[in-house]
């Protein structure tokens, strides 16, 4: 046996029970009493003049990476798509967004000039799995205040008994109509079913008449939500709408390709597809479609769309046949909250895509229920979740219409939609096709239940 | 009594007293990681008697996992909107996932009588698709793809794991008491594990492994030897697959796919396959592996934390890389695995210093 054959083992040996005992033996985060609060839930820490509660996720102790060590921290959790799902270049982005809007949040001396927000040091990837979801979800639990981010309609739900147990605010980074009416969300803008009757209105006025619609749409209350609002448009426009017309269809991860759909689509050739699916599933539907001869055209719902399409071979399809519906202005678009997401990432920088915008809108109602549980001295989960069913006041700084988040759902439903073009000539892919409207549809369906029903 | 039987004893005794107590000196989220390295392990058992002892390659051991789980589910899980499920304790479930997946283990094993090698193994991943496809379209149970559904709750004797148990001045928290049972779980089936190779049955399934038709010459039944080991593989996975629905609290069917099979596979041979040690230090490192991430990531300058893009990778996709590098890793620098690495260090450290005099030799 050769001397480096002998000593090998040993090495490998030593540096695996290095690797694993310092990772085994180290700060344990998920004892509230070593990272989380510095007070035990329901006892004061009195600020200068004031009584405070701090609860689970907020601390005295100064956040990693702390801009003002003097300043206390308080944790939020994310649970997003970030590696292995098909919505994983958004869930990046979407990130980075909501870490850029609490850098703005923390440099301005964050919430009350007392508490920095840390949300990075909880980000788990739930890789668009309900599984992961819920796993990652309790592993984080313990440790923060809300969830600031939680991507994926099916992943979210998966844990819907977990956050009403511990009293957990949630902002879904999904528009399924149902989350308004389940308790202890945030979610902001519009449902996907409100989506597919605007984008279908306006795809009429546009293109029309409409005599043919179908959906084509991942299963569960993402596309389950677009494809109900699709229903609804037909129904309330006098068009058919078949079993046949509302087709279910798996990422490409788990179905291999979009064959199946394709020559569905093909067969039916109806006048409009509405498609709510993952953007990979978007160009292989659109490019392959157009490729064989199809002639109408496609709506999608805001997750089916990201700006690289455009870098595809199914790019050409996409700016002749794609139009993406959204509520958030495009970057670049003259507003507060442009102009603030600019000067944070710096001059002539531009995000990775658009969804860095959806992740930095998400933020502003939780920064409005921190900021009203600061004032009324209590940061607790209680509290947030106790102001959040009152309903809160958010303001977008202008990159979408302000709403009213939580409360009653009928007021807080938004109906106002705009419709996307595709345009590699923006820095992010799109441009505005047409401007905030409310179809007729829209405006007639009263929004007063889920369009789907969880699960 | 030798010296070494006695020495052997005291280091085991040692080891159960600190496996035992390590919960109650760690917080919830460690007692999970913890959990969930147990639940490989006795997944891993269930490959290594398969593979490691009676050299069947199967790459289909999701496909049992994802059996033991939903018969779990569906026994012991609630009934919701589109899912079935009876309430039923979990001493009920957990031998009967057991059962179900031998009993289906037992009926794909004649796959096994006529193939070897890679014919085996593409077989075996077919069962994988298969699965696949009848999980997903069998929505009352598995609740559909990209859906789920509730997974069963451990309730042990009337008795809800997820309450705090107070034992005099001890209190069990959840994570602990899970933990405690499937640590039960592992002892029980590393028991059976040591017996079995032990045995004369396990001494066929070496002959089947080594050279089946020289052990079937030698008057060893070795298709009645690959149907228990397919049987025993499938249960032991099939109470894993229970277990870590249990652990997760929810079930998806797209996540028993061809890279938990993998996943199990990376288990045995980093921890060293046909060892009654591998399993368990096979998952120390491939179940922790998300642990070990996160600890090295400030370490690793071209990692970036977060999701920023100040790095190469992301702290995420070091998980991922870093997964298929240590597989590669072990297969090229350590065959035999951390086992057989722990083994010639052990003997290396026994023969010292003659040890080194023989390697400069």
């Amino acid at each position: 046996m050769s001397k480096s054959h002998s000593t090998r083992p040993a090495a490998l040996l030593l540096a695996s029970a290095l690797l694993f005992g310092a990772a085994a033996c180290g700060d344990d985060s998920d004892d509230t009493t070593s990272t989380g609060t510095s007070a035990t839930p329901g006892e004061s820490t009195a600020p200068a003049g004031a009584e405070l509660e701090l609860g689970d996720g907020v601390t005295e102790e100064p956040c990693p990476n702390a801009i003002d060590e003097s300043h206390g921290c308080i944790y939020l959790g994310v649970l997003s798509d970030l590696t292995e799902g098909p919505f994983a270049q958004q869930g990046v982005a979407v990130q980075q967004g909501a870490v850029a809007f609490w850098r703005r949040v923390n440099e301005a001396g964050g919430i009350g000039g007392r508490f920095e927000v840390d949300i990075e040091t909880y980000t788990r990837d739930n890789k668009y799995s309900p599984e992961e979801q819920v796993a990652r979800y309790r592993e984080m639990a313990p440790n923060i205040l809300a969830v600031a981010t939680s991507l994926g309609t099916p992943p979210t739900l998966a844990g819907l008994d977990l956050y009403h147990q511990d009293s957990m605010v949630v902002v879904p980074a999904t528009f399924w109509s149902g989350w308004a009416f389940q308790g202890g969300f945030a979610p902001s803008g519009y449902s996907y079913c409100a989506e597919s009757m605007n984008g279908l209105d306006w795809a009429n006025d546009e293109f029309g008449p409409i005599d043919s619609v179908m959906a084509i749409h991942y299963p569960g209350d993402y596309g389950g939500d677009s494809a109900a609002g699709a229903r609804v448009w037909a129904e309330a426009n006098g068009v058919e709408f078949q079993d046949g017309d509302d087709l279910q269809t798996l990422p490409n991860a788990s179905a291999g390709n979009q064959d199946a759909a394709v020559q569905a689509l093909l067969r039916r050739n109806p006048d409009v597809v509405m498609l709510a699916v993952g953007p990979r599933e978007t160009a292989e539907i659109v490019g392959r479609a157009d490729a064989q001869g199809y002639e109408g055209r496609f709506i999608g719902s805001r997750p089916s769309w990201v700006g690289s399409l455009l870098e595809g071979e199914a790019s050409q399809a996409i700016i002749d046949r794609f139009n993406p519906v959204s509520f958030i202005e495009p970057w670049g678009t003259d507003n507060a909250a442009n102009a603030a997401m600019e000067e944070i990432l710096g001059a002539g920088k531009v995000p990775s895509n658009d969804s860095f915008l959806f992740g930095w809108m998400w933020q502003y109602p939780v920064q409005a229920l921190l900021d009203g549980a600061f004032e009324d001295g209590h940061l607790t989960r209680e509290a947030l979740t106790a102001a959040l069913a009152e309903g809160i006041e958010v303001d977008y700084e202008g990159m979408m219409p302000d709403q009213v988040v939580g409360g009653d759902p009928a007021s807080a439903v938004m109906r106002d939609a705009l419709i996307l073009q595709p345009d590699p000539a923006n820095p992010l892919g799109s441009e505005v096709a047409e401007d905030f409207f409310i179809g007729d549809t829209a405006a007639d369906f009263a929004f007063d239940a889920p369009c789907v029903e969880a699960g | 009594m030798t010296s070494s039987v006695l020495r052997h004893r005291a280091l085991l005794t040692v080891g159960s007293v600190a496996a035992v107590a390590l919960p109650f000196l760690s917080g919830a989220t460690s007692t999970s990681l913890y959990t969930r390295i147990l639940i490989g392990a006795v997944g891993a058992i269930g490959l290594n008697i398969v593979t490691g002892l009676t050299g069947q390659v199967s790459l289909g051991h999701s496909f049992f996992l994802a059996v033991g789980a939903y018969t779990a589910a569906v026994l012991g899980g609630t009934a919701g909107r589109t899912v079935i499920g009876h309430d039923l304790d979990m001493t009920i479930w957990l031998p009967a996932a057991f059962v179900a997946a031998a009993v289906v283990g037992a009926v794909v094993s004649p796959i096994a009588f006529r193939l070897r090698g890679l014919y085996l193994a593409i077989l075996t991943l077919g069962m994988v698709f298969v699965g696949l496809h009848l999980f997903r379209e069998w929505t009352s149970v598995t609740g559909g793809a990209g859906i789920g559904r509730p997974a069963a709750p451990a309730v042990l004797l009337g008795r809800p794991l997820a309450e705090d148990l107070a034992v005099g001045a001890v209190t069990a928290t959840s994570p602990t008491q899970l933990y405690l049972l499937c640590l039960a779980v592992f002892a029980l089936a590393t028991l059976a594990f040591v017996n079995l190779r032990h045995s004369a049955f396990g001494r066929a399934m070496v002959a089947v492994r080594d050279r089946d038709v020289a052990a079937e010459a030698m008057g060893i039944a070795s298709r009645r030897v690959k149907v228990v080991a397919f049987a025993l593989a499938a249960g032991c996975a099939g109470v894993a697959g229970a277990l870590s629905a249990a652990e997760t609290g929810y079930i998806e069917p797209g996540s028993y796919d061809v890279l938990l099979s993998v996943e199990y596979l990376a288990i045995i041979l980093i921890g060293g396959v046909g060892t009654a040690a591998g399993p368990l230090l096979g998952a120390v490192f491939v179940v922790g592996m998300p642990r070990i991430v996160e600890w090295a990531q400030p370490l690793l300058p071209f990692v970036a934390a977060g999701t920023r893009d100040d790095g190469i990778l992301t702290r995420f996709e070091l998980q991922t890389f870093l997964y298929g590098v240590l597989i590669v890793v072990f297969l090229i620098a350590q065959p035999d695995g951390v086992s057989g690495a722990l083994t010639r260090a052990r003997d290396s450290a026994r023969t010292w210093p003659f040890s080194r005099l023989l390697d400069h030799n």
